[in-house]
């Protein structure tokens, strides 16, 4: 009987360690954050060209990819081709992940196979003509799809070359931070872009809105638990960390730090507010009223709630996630290691545009922060979309 | 006769034990369940139930008489001057007003029925008249008494003339036409006890305008942090007041 046990081990271990590595894989191309926690899809992706919503993955026959097979699973991944040759839309991140290797692609099929399967019928293509053309985006491959296997660069060391594989390949950073040209297409450089009503901030060396004044360390703690002595994510951010960041190893969260504190400043924000003074003396009243209970009279925060004084989100050259989450407040990243997620409460009702872009203005320009001033109809933009979207 | 009430009692306890799942399933005795929340606190955008100002405009419970006849005695009971403007410029009558046409006014959280004992002065009002009726009854005798006395309203004396009706009133010198069970100092004190809680409780209610009470006094309103200043001794807080809206 011991024997029996002991020989059902040494079978099951490698299949499960086998299943392991494909969950890994998962994690950094953080699947869940698009196709939900139990990867049956479901979640509707607000684009420039209208809604996408995200497929079911499970291995459900009828609804699922249950009926792929490992090919038609790499030819997605690394081709943007679903099963029978139907271009997926590049919101599936293809670009980045034909940079996986094919074992890693095939790690990540395994585990795939093992996952649950759900009955969840979802349509897909909601967007607006003529981007719901699906055969159009044979074209937007040609101009924009390059796809390479990845390539170390020998002057560089091997933790470089791998946080550069995970941001450009799986990790897919630049999904979110990197602006994108008319069609949609990554233009690459991590300076920070709009999507979804947020700002993603801006991932490049700049000392006012990047990541310039973080020592790596404190990047590694910000992808583990969701917050440093500089800023707190929220929102997209927020998910990307609780689903992915947070779930990598220590050496590849390293990694990820060495290659993006090795970017190059990026454009900047823009600069200072010039001839603002009239919102800034608003503003700090308005900050010393209502804000300065928590964020603290220097702007330093606390041990719960983030400091103000040198976080990137205020100080982006869009107030885009800024003003979002003064007006309707903001859920942080609940982690194991910090597992509070602090919430900012929403202000809209309490402060017109006039005051909210006055008190924005303050926070950009105060305690050595740079930043350009905020309009007062930037923010009635933004409140109007966000009341429409919610 | 103890026998019997022993056994009532008996009788009425295993009836009422009876009755607790009749009711349990009945009237939905336990319809406020628990909910669990586990993983994270739950959270949604624009969450909030932001405080409703009162409108400081019109008349929502006096009549123009009766408005200005209170306006006049809540700037008497707070004399405008040096520290703070008087209580009609403090709103403490759009105050009156505002609590007098809501659920203070109709007594919505006191029992209002018979029997109508009269009861000891520490138990309050024991009448059947809510407080919007007493300010009604109350104001209509004020009114008749002055024009009795005068020949005037209460809002047409002189200053003089104001202070010595309220002090009537206040020391049973005077006695107004009001109704068994409601004296006229009770009528006085209630008045009086109004005009102050309109004077310092939040602007949100009417009162208290431009928190000049609470500058008068020091007091910081609804600020919620004091770490810079808890370990200044017998030092004034230096900043302005804050109301519930956020106004400073």
């Amino acid at each position: 009987m011991r024997c029996f046990i002991l020989a059902a081990l040494l079978i099951a271990t490698p299949a499960f360690a086998a299943n392991e590595a494909g969950k890994y894989q998962s994690v950094l191309g953080d699947c869940e954050g698009c196709h939900g926690r139990n990867l049956a899809g479901g979640v509707a992706l607000a684009t420039p060209f209208g809604k996408l919503v995200t497929p079911n993955i499970t291995p459900d026959v009828a609804t699922g990819i249950g009926t792929w097979s490992q090919e038609d699973f790499r030819k997605a991944m690394k081709q943007g081709m679903g099963k029978g040759g139907k271009p997926l839309y590049p919101a599936m991140p293809y670009v980045n992940y034909a940079l996986m290797p094919d074992a890693d692609v095939a790690a990540l099929w395994t585990y795939i196979r093992t996952v649950k399967p759900v009955r969840n019928s979802v349509d897909v293509n909601q967007l607006k003509f003529p981007f719901n053309l699906r055969f159009l985006m044979r074209g937007w491959n040609l101009l924009f799809f390059k796809p390479a296997p990845f390539a170390n660069d020998a002057s560089k060391n091997a933790a470089w070359n791998r946080g550069e594989y995970l941001v450009e390949g799986p990790a897919h950073c630049g999904a979110c931070h990197s602006p994108r040209n008319f069609f949609g297409a990554d233009k690459g450089g991590l300076s920070g872009a709009s999507l979804q009503g947020w700002w993603a901030p801006d991932l490049t060396g700049d000392g006012r809105a990047g990541l310039g004044a973080w020592s790596n360390d404190e990047l590694v703690q910000y992808l583990q638990t969701g917050r440093n002595a500089h800023s707190l994510a929220s929102g997209p951010m927020a998910e990307a960390v609780e689903n992915s960041t947070s779930r990598m190893t220590d050496s590849d969260l390293n990694a990820i730090a060495v290659y993006l504190k090795d970017l190059p400043p990026g454009p900047g924000n823009g600069g200072g507010a010039t001839g603002a003074e009239a919102q800034m003396q608003a503003g700090a009243r308005i900050y010393q009223v209502s804000c300065a209970a928590c964020h603290g009279g220097d702007g330093k925060g606390s041990a719960i709630f983030p400091p103000l004084a040198g976080n990137p989100i205020v100080t982006q050259s869009s107030p885009e996630t800024l003003a979002r989450v003064v007006l309707a407040g903001a859920k942080g990243a609940a982690t194991v290691k910090s597992p509070t997620g602090p919430a900012m409460p929403s202000f809209a009702w309490r402060w017109n545009d006039e005051q909210v872009a006055a008190v924005l203005t303050y926070i950009r320009n105060n305690w050595r922060n740079v930043a350009p001033a905020v309009s007062a109809d930037t923010v009635t933009k933004i409140r109007t979309s966000l009341h429409s979207a919610s | 006769m103890h026998t019997d009430a022993r056994s009532l009692s008996r009788r009425r306890l295993l009836a009422s034990v009876a009755a607790v799942p009749i009711l349990a399933a009945t009237a939905d005795f336990f319809s406020a369940s628990g909910r669990s929340i586990s993983g994270q606190v739950p959270w949604s955008p624009f969450a909030g139930a932001p405080p409703r100002p009162v409108n400081p405009l019109g008349w929502y419970f006096f009549t123009p008489g009766e408005a200005a006849a209170v306006e006049a005695i809540v700037d008497r009971l707070i004399p405008a001057d040096h520290l703070t403007p008087g209580g009609k410029d403090c709103g403490c009558a759009v105050f009156i007003d505002r609590q007098l046409a809501g659920s203070f006014g109709q007594a919505n959280s006191l029992y209002t029925k018979a029997p109508f004992a009269v009861g000891l002065p520490i138990q309050g009002y024991q009448g059947d008249l809510t407080p919007a009726g007493r300010y009604r009854l109350g104001l209509r005798a004020l009114a008749d008494y002055t024009h009795g006395a005068y020949k005037k309203d209460f809002v047409q004396l002189s200053p003089a003339e104001q202070d010595a009706v309220l002090n009537g009133l206040d020391t049973g010198k005077i006695v107004l036409k009001l109704k068994p069970g409601f004296s006229t100092r009770e009528f006085f004190e209630l008045v009086l006890q109004n005009t102050m809680e309109g004077f310092f409780a939040d602007p949100l209610y009417g009162g208290n305008r431009g928190m000049a009470s609470w500058k008068m006094l020091g007091f910081p309103g609804a600020r919620y942090d004091y770490r810079d200043h808890i370990d200044k001794h017998n030092v004034r807080y230096p900043r302005d007041p804050v109301s519930i809206y956020g106004e400073a």
